[in-house]
């Protein structure tokens, strides 16, 4: 369609000094948002890493010692991964919303490259979260149809240790969708009106 | 003098306007009511049928996913007949033992969640139609890819366990007895992941049109 040819720098300051302060406030509330995504992807890391117990138990009338640690199961390993995976992205791009506060031209491009990513990430928390839950879930609980004794009478320590790092892991998954929310309505409130 | 050129993607009606001199990279489209402020912008005129024929045909084939993955996982159900010798001088006792999907807690929330993306989908694609809910819609839509890829995740670990057992942990492997059982939850766990990977596509393509 059709451009006027203006000087570039007032009608720029001008357009974008209503939209300024809001967009101080959502970057405040980006950089908080991500540094409290990597907190608690390294807390949940830390604490499943940190989770290893060995136990007595009766083996054929023999008490043995047996250990619980988290690679036991692929569903733990996957989670501490999957964390590690969603910690370093949150680090990188805490890093580039920090360095783009005195560029706001840079802003709009980097709110969307965000998104797209910070969806993928929500699906690798998300799943992660889901995976150490279905299964600590079953270590609680046992099953009895399938046969499948419970663990967490036994491995208290194992059982706090998995069950708070996977309480951390939900937080985080909830900081990424307000993340997300935070994203959409940042963009939207940039369309010219 | 600013020149100004305009890249024309047809996938899904992003439009992507580039300026030279202003990096600013921004995506409008015309349709949402924009108003051009006279200088930097290009208001496109796009018609809305082609940006919301994609977005129809994504919700309309989200339905279809998570409709089929919760129906696939909430037939399922296998019985055997197990030969059990408890004393050697006794012959074997034939048992029936059944597989059944509510026996485990996981697929339990696998076939809820899935019943809930369902619902919504078509929800939101009856409110298509109704302006202003777009917003709304993809605040929902990031909650949905949450729920599916939480609920995906649950149960391909309870199948992995099913499958391979767990020696540390003494839990015994189920699939080599019920075959039939695990290939369904397998299938059903495909067909759900594709549905929240249309989710996710659902969520960007949102926003990319938003700008």
């Amino acid at each position: 369609m059709a451009s006027i040819d203006k000087p570039s720098d007032p009608e720029y300051t001008s357009s974008s000094t209503p939209s300024a302060p809001e967009g101080v406030d959502y970057f405040k509330f980006d950089v908080i948002l991500r540094f409290l995504l990597f907190a608690a992807s390294l807390i949940a890391v830390v604490v499943m890493v940190t989770s290893d117990e060995t136990e007595l138990v009766l083996y054929q009338g023999i008490p043995v010692p047996q250990p619980a640690k988290f690679r036991y199961s692929p569903a733990f390993v996957y989670f501490v991964a999957a964390l590690s995976v969603s910690g370093l992205y949150s680090i990188i791009t805490t890093l580039a919303s920090l360095s783009v506060v005195n560029k706001p031209h840079l802003k709009t491009k980097l709110l969307l490259h965000f998104i797209f990513s910070d969806v993928i990430i929500l699906g690798i928390i998300a799943s992660a979260t889901g995976t150490a839950g279905g299964v600590a879930y079953v270590g609680l609980k046992g099953n009895k149809h399938v046969g499948w004794v419970k663990i967490c009478h036994v491995y208290d320590k194992f059982c706090r240790h998995s069950g708070g790092s996977i309480a951390v892991a939900l937080f985080g998954s909830i900081v990424t969708v307000l993340l997300i929310w935070l994203s959409a309505y940042s963009i939207h409130s940039r369309i010219p009106k | 003098m600013n020149t100004l050129f305009v890249n024309r993607h047809k996938l899904c009606g992003v439009v992507t306007t580039m300026e030279e001199g202003q990096s600013k990279g921004s995506i409008i489209n015309g349709m949402e009511g924009v108003e051009s402020k006279g200088s930097r912008e290009i208001m496109v005129a796009k018609p809305a049928s082609s940006t919301g024929a994609c977005d129809l045909v994504l919700r309309v084939l989200a339905l279809l996913l998570t409709l089929v993955a919760t129906i696939v996982l909430g037939v399922d159900k296998q019985t055997k007949v197990v030969s059990v010798q408890i004393v050697d001088t006794l012959p074997p006792f034939h048992v029936p033992v059944t597989a059944e999907w509510h026996y485990l807690s996981a697929f339990v929330y696998f076939v809820v969640a899935n019943a809930i993306a369902c619902a919504y989908a078509a929800i939101s694609l009856l409110l298509s139609k109704v302006k202003g809910l777009g917003t709304l819609t993809s605040i929902v839509d990031t909650l949905m890819v949450a729920l599916l890829f939480s609920c995906n995740g649950a149960t391909t670990a309870i199948g992995v366990i099913g499958y391979q057992g767990n020696s540390h942990l003494q839990w015994n492997k189920v699939c080599n007895v019920f075959g039939k059982f695990c290939n369904q939850v397998a299938v059903s766990i495909v067909l759900s992941l594709l549905g929240s990977i249309v989710f996710l596509l659902l969520v960007v393509l949102k926003l990319h049109r938003r700008t």
